[in-house]
């Protein structure tokens, strides 16, 4: 009953007038910086961090901003998805297969209303999880020591490497560059400048805004130019603009399915919205098996992956929170933020800020219901701002992102920075490098090597305290578990490779 | 691919003088069995020894559908980009935000194939607008450079 309490408190906190017109506010900035196309959820949440900084924001209320507009910009995502075919996020790719079929058949205003529902769904479903679970996982945390910190951020890393996919090798390399890269400026424990060339700017190490803006909106500028022959026409939206009765019904139980499906993954580590929704869709799609109209406009597969993607982007918040330690680009950015704020999240949040993490979820409600209630009359302004031309909109981009960085010190050498990082970044994403990765090593860097130098302290030395612990056990072979996966999925494509070139002979 | 070899050539050898340079740092006296010098190095090794791989079997790029091939035009506009981010960034204060940011979001307003007249009113309006969102309403200080005699 503990719990309950302490999620009434955290209504309390987040019911404040302020409070609830910052949700407002953050889920309809987030809604338009994830439907513009180049903006998606990293860039929006680092770009509102100087800025919740400058207002003088407590950190509760920065946290609440912060989440809204993550949602919200995995709602706006889903709006570029149907209405113009192209993704406003990675996430919401999968959307865009029956999604934009259905708004071609003159459904646009069931499939956006369809998909705002299924993502309420999942993130509603995925709330209650992260109020059920997040509590004991934070019980169970505190027995974490510095070894077991250590080794589970070590999981983390190999965890994106695993999940990724087809790249898992330039996963890796993405994250190692971003663990480094930690490493610049002074050495807290023995005030030894590291990587600095001895200029002052980076003595205190690079500014994580700088790296996110740089990385994420600076490259998005770039990759937008070899875009510009291109002309988008916006589906009109014609018709109802409500889904029935009937169409929930169908979908119901996909959303339950994928909104546990998309919770469980959100939770996991490295493994983000991307994967959950991909994971749903292809799912849903064998469980419906030939009577589905998949990939020609099924509402199934329409709610799927939104659901998938609504649940995760919650879901993500659990390690975040409990364990401080990031499932997601997006939510790395606001552990970063937290830290600004001398706020490290961990499995002491719970006891020492509990007005923060109560609020932030109790805020999650809110701000799921707000952009559901918000998504249907205001469908007709963010189709116009769909209509923005890039010649207007990378201006834009370009000069907030600016500000963004330079509100955090006022400095040529940060906007310099910022440039060649957005330089780096471009053509590692040519190169089909993963950005996140990076990311979220950046973020964890600096914690995992002070857990190890910790741990060492602690045993003065010996190198066994990373694996005599029970959990330190069970963590290492997680992260064995995760080595061996991409290796037997590429072993295993290549069977069938071998398969197909037999049966072709 | 061959660009990619060469990039990540040129990433291994960075992380190889990185590396030598960080082969250095000792702390003058320390309480700690782990000084500052071992994680840096732990992760450039690692890094370095994943970059060989990549080196030796490079991951084909997966050429995304919608993309159109790099060809001169497309990467000289991506070099004058770039240089006008640069130049952005470096005349950012001593021009001032509102002036530095009317002729930079014009500039990319035409790169990115804009007319003259739309280009000119749409970042006029953005620099004068945004300036006044953030140092006025949002309290972030912008650069006032070649208008601040104006006390706005």
């Amino acid at each position: 009953m503990d719990t309950l309490t302490y999620l009434a408190q955290g209504f309390g906190v987040a019911m404040t007038p302020t409070n609830l017109m910052i949700a407002l506010i953050g889920t309809l900035i987030g809604t338009v910086v994830g439907l513009l196309p180049g903006l998606g959820p990293i860039n929006g949440v680092a770009l509102l961090i100087p800025i919740a900084f400058a207002l003088g924001l407590p950190p509760e209320s920065a946290l609440i901003l912060l989440a809204a507009v993550y949602l919200g910009c995995e709602y706006g995502g889903r709006i570029s998805s149907i209405l113009l075919n192209i993704p406003g996020e990675a996430s919401t790719l999968m959307t865009t297969l029956d999604g934009y079929p259905l708004a071609r058949q003159g459904r646009a205003g069931v499939a956006l209303s369809l998909s705002a529902w299924s993502s309420f769904i999942g993130a509603l479903i995925a709330t209650c999880g992260m109020v059920l679970f997040a509590p004991l996982l934070a019980k169970w945390a505190i027995a974490f020591g510095p070894a077991e910190y250590f080794v589970l951020m070590v999981l983390a890393i190999v965890a994106l490497a695993g999940m990724a996919g087809d790249k898992p090798m330039k996963t890796l390399v993405a994250a190692l560059l971003g663990l480094f890269l930690s490493t610049v400026g002074i050495d807290a424990n023995s005030g030894v400048y590291r990587f600095t060339f001895d200029s002052i700017h980076v003595a205190d190490g690079i500014q994580f805004v700088v790296l996110v803006l740089g990385l994420f909106s600076v490259s998005e500028i770039l990759l937008l130019l070899e875009k510009t022959h291109h002309g988008h026409t916006v589906v009109k939206t014609t018709g109802r603009m409500l889904f029935n009765l009937n169409e929930a019904r169908r979908v119901f139980f996909i959303n339950l399915r994928c909104a546990v499906g998309g919770f469980v993954i959100g939770v996991l580590p490295g493994a983000g919205a991307t994967l959950a929704s991909a994971l749903a869709y292809m799912t849903e799609k064998r469980i419906a098996g030939p009577s589905g109209q998949f990939g020609k406009g099924d509402i199934r597969g329409l709610a799927a992956p939104e659901t998938a993607i609504g649940a995760s982007c919650c879901g993500a918040m659990v390690p975040m929170l409990t364990l401080g330690v990031p499932g997601s680009g997006t939510t790395a950015v606001m552990i970063g933020a937290l830290t600004l704020y001398n706020i490290t999240p961990g499995p002491l949040l719970f006891q020492n800020e509990p007005q923060l993490v109560w609020g932030l979820i109790a805020s999650l409600f809110i701000a799921n219901v707000m952009l559901l209630v918000l998504n249907v009359p205001m469908i007709k302004v963010f189709t116009r701002i769909l209509a923005v031309p890039n010649w207007a909109l990378v201006p834009a981009i370009a000069i907030i992102t600016s500000i963004g960085v330079y509100a955090i010190h006022a400095t040529t050498f940060d906007l310099i920075l910022m440039v060649l990082v957005g330089i780096l970044g471009y053509i590692l994403r040519k190169l089909d490098f993963p950005l996140s990765p990076l990311l979220l090593g950046f973020i964890l860097g600096g914690l995992m090597e002070q857990n190890l130098r910790r741990a060492l302290s602690i045993s003065n030395g010996a190198l066994d305290i990373l694996w005599s612990s029970g959990i330190t056990q069970a963590i290492w072979m997680l992260v064995v578990l995760m080595l061996v996966l991409p290796v037997i999925r590429i072993w295993r494509r290549r069977q069938a490779q071998r398969k197909a070139l037999l049966a072709d002979a | 691919m061959v660009f990619q070899r060469v990039f990540i050539a040129v990433w291994l050898i960075a992380g190889l003088v990185l590396a030598y340079i960080g082969w250095d740092y000792q702390a003058p006296f320390s309480y700690e069995p782990v000084g500052p010098r071992a994680f840096p190095l732990l992760m450039l090794g690692l890094m370095c020894a994943s970059l060989v791989y990549l080196l030796v079997k490079p991951t084909p790029l997966s050429q995304e559908h919608d993309e159109q091939p790099m060809d001169a035009p497309t990467l000289r506009k991506i070099l004058v980009c770039f240089l006008l981010l640069l130049a952005y960034a470096l005349l950012f204060e001593a021009l001032g935000f509102i002036v530095s940011s009317t002729l930079a979001g014009m500039a990319f307003a035409r790169l990115y194939g804009g007319r003259w007249k739309g280009s000119a009113i749409t970042s006029v309006l953005l620099s004068i607008g945004l300036y006044i969102l953030f140092d006025r309403i949002l309290d972030v200080p912008l650069p006032q450079g070649l208008l601040s005699g104006l006390e706005i």
